[in-house]
């Protein structure tokens, strides 16, 4: 039965739209209100290392997702509550809208960046084909039949390890000048930039090979996916994105950017404020702390990770 | 033939797959006609279906692709193939040889079988790259008479056929 | 069937195989190579059985151009490495009757990197040289004796040019010519040598 009468709930209204995914869009928006800021693209993050743990994050860069913890009662134990995930080592997600469907992308990302790339490559899948894969799933939602759309909207940041593009305007020399510079040994010419270095530093792109660094991504219950300097979800994610609209700017370090999340949240935020209700992830320098293990050369611990409660206070108190 | 018993003397083992393409082959009796049915058919549909003839690349890439298939199926096709055609674009010739394992190779000249080791010499020794039709026709008598000669299985006869890129004369019918 | 090889440099790296196609002793062809590009800079060489080598040469080039079209930049040797591994271990009780071997310069890091496998997959990881095909146990010897750290491009062509004629002229199944690519930041270089063919 269930499969000879299985049809997709979501069909076009007569005017064109899909009104089944307007609606999940509805369940996004009234959803607790989640953020996300890029801070300024490091130069030279990769060769950066943890240094310790009071100066956690100084002259890191890379991005905050926020957003704030509603419990519905004071009996909740809210430290085992948790919406910022990691799904891999240096990427991590959070959402607006429905708590269960979020559970469920979350293993479903969490699997296929396995089966879809690390069981394959041996390694874990850049960002924007995680969030390609995930929007997968969810478009998925929209077409398949006895299925419903996914009632939440994402927030994906992570970090890709590959050359970064010069950026426009600096003489700079990044990641991907490198073979360059150390051809100059031999050819005693280090300064002259070829013509496809040049063109190259115009169209902000890598000419075929990963481009590296920090992104951030949103995805909606259609499967259609954006990247954003700094966006919001949720409830009040109109009102917040005007706020980053001002607050937001190209040089921002992780810092900075922390506390513009914070600044953000505390305009949409209801309740108190505090380590309990607020949860913060972040993308930054690798965290080889909680590798776990130690004198390992190479090892590299996750660039995603989700900040303490003691952290947040700490945020917190310097607001 | 089946052991010592001549079974047939008329049988041609050759196909056109196109107005520019030729087919000969060898191997297990069905198999051999099975296989090669089922590419004439498969290049001829081609042909009607999109009004254009697959080139001898092309036509090559396909039957190495269904036999390289076949290969690793529970009951695999016996069947040794050699492939020759003109390009109806570049008009240049193509000859391919192609064994039951589906290795495909690109080769001046090619033969299958015990042949092998007789035409080859010949061939090795009197073949260059710009030959002449009517010298690679004597080539071939060449090979035939020689296997006459040195092989202990009258073949009854030998059927030669050409490209012109147009259309395919057959040369030698079978003789007694 | 013969072989590939490849070697490191500084900076750069060689791959090269012989052309000879042949069933046991009998010469098929003479221009058969055994060596597959899959980006400005990864080179795949293969050696087995014939078919197998031209199968799993088609499927890395469907999967490359997946990946390349999907990621929007082009395959590094390491991964391509994992790739072929994988790949291989996918039949792991039907395998194909190849030994690859992988050669390339990864753009990120501009490190030269080579790799060999088994047939079902498992890498061989070297910083000298990678062997494979009938004249393996021969090249084991003439690289042995020929190969030294640190050969810029042109050393680097003399001695994989050399230790794959010596090797495959001690071996009646291999030989018939060759095609050697020398693998360097900004250049690939593709030469043929004639070999004997005899």
């Amino acid at each position: 039965m269930a499969d000879r009468y299985s049809f997709s709930l979501t069909t076009f209204s007569p005017s064109g739209k899909l009104v089944q995914i307007e609606y999940a869009l509805n369940a996004v928006n009234q959803g607790v209100t989640s953020l996300g800021i890029k801070g300024k693209r490091p130069s030279s993050l990769a060769t950066l290392s943890f240094q310790s743990k009071s100066n956690l994050l100084s002259a890191t860069n890379g991005i905050v997702l926020a957003t704030e913890k509603k419990s519905s009662s004071p009996l909740i134990d809210p430290p085992s509550l948790s919406k910022v995930s990691l799904i891999t080592p240096n990427i991590g997600m959070v959402y607006s809208g429905m708590g269960p469907d979020y559970r469920i992308l979350v293993d479903k990302a969490r699997k296929v960046s396995h089966t879809a790339y690390k069981r394959i490559y041996n390694e874990y899948p850049p960002t924007r084909i995680l969030v390609q894969d995930v929007a997968r799933v969810m478009q998925e939602a929209t077409q398949s039949g006895g299925v419903r759309p996914y009632g939440v909207s994402l927030l994906v940041a992570g970090w890709d390890e590959g050359i970064e593009p010069p950026l426009e305007g600096h003489d700079e020399t990044g990641a991907g000048r490198k073979k360059t510079e150390e051809t100059a040994a031999t050819t005693a010419s280090p300064e002259i930039e070829t013509d496809a270095e040049q063109k190259l530093r115009k169209s902000g792109k890598t000419g075929g090979v990963l481009k590296g660094g920090p992104s951030l991504w949103q995805v909606d219950p259609s499967g259609s996916f954006f990247p954003w300097k700094a966006t919001a979800i949720g409830k009040s994610a109109a009102s917040a994105k005007t706020f980053l609209e001002k607050r937001y700017r190209d040089d921002l370090e992780i810092e900075d950017a922390i506390h513009v999340a914070l600044l953000t949240l505390k305009e949409t935020i209801e309740g108190e404020m505090n380590g309990d209700t607020v949860e913060i992830g972040i993308v930054g320098s690798p965290a080889d702390h909680l590798l776990g293990y130690e004198g390992v050369e190479g090892a590299q611990g996750p660039r995603f990770r989700k900040l303490s409660k003691e952290e947040i206070e700490d945020y917190l108190t310097n607001l | 033939m089946r052991g010592a018993t001549i079974l047939k003397a008329t049988d041609n083992k050759t196909r056109d797959l196109n107005s520019h393409t030729l087919m000969a082959f060898s191997g297990e009796a069905g198999d051999t006609i099975q296989f090669s049915d089922y590419i004439e058919a498969n290049v001829k549909l081609y042909s009607m279906r999109n009004s254009t003839e697959l080139g001898p690349s092309a036509v090559a890439s396909f039957v190495r692709a269904e036999l390289a298939r076949s290969l690793r199926s529970r009951n695999p096709y016996n069947v040794n193939l050699l492939l020759g055609g003109v390009d109806p674009i570049s008009q240049k010739p193509h000859l391919y040889w192609l064994d039951y394992l589906a290795s495909l190779a690109p080769v001046p000249y090619a033969a299958h079988g015990y042949a092998q080791y007789y035409c080859l010499s010949i061939l090795d020794k009197h073949h260059h790259p710009d030959i002449d039709l009517e010298k690679g026709m004597q080539l071939l008598q060449m090979c035939a008479d020689e296997l006459k000669r040195r092989m202990p299985i009258d073949f009854k006869g030998a059927i030669a056929r050409e490209s012109r890129g147009q259309e395919w004369h057959t040369f030698s019918g079978s003789r007694q | 069937m013969a072989n590939p090889m490849s070697i490191i440099g500084k900076n750069a790296v060689a791959i090269a195989c012989d052309l000879r196609l042949g069933l046991q002793a009998l010469t098929v062809s003479n221009d058969f190579p055994k060596i597959f590009q899959y980006g400005p800079d990864v080179f795949l060489g293969l050696t087995g059985l014939a078919t197998d080598v031209q199968t799993v040469s088609d499927l890395f080039r469907y999967k490359v151009n997946l990946y390349r079209l999907r990621e929007e930049r082009d395959i590094s040797p390491q991964t391509m490495a994992n790739l072929v591994s994988t790949s291989l271990y996918e039949k792991r009780f039907g395998p194909f009757f190849v030994n690859p071997v992988v050669a390339g310069i990864n753009r990120t890091t501009g490190e030269p990197f080579i790799c060999g496998f088994d047939s079902i997959g498992c890498i061989d990881f070297a910083k000298d040289f990678i062997v494979s095909g009938t004249s393996a146990d021969q090249l084991f010897g003439t690289c042995e004796a020929l190969w030294q750290p640190d050969l810029e491009a042109e050393d680097l062509f003399e001695t994989i040019s050399q230790a794959l004629l010596s090797a495959v002229d001690r071996d009646a199944l291999a030989g018939w010519g060759a095609h050697v690519y020398i693998v360097e930041k900004d250049k690939v270089t593709k030469r043929l040598l004639k070999g004997r063919q005899d």
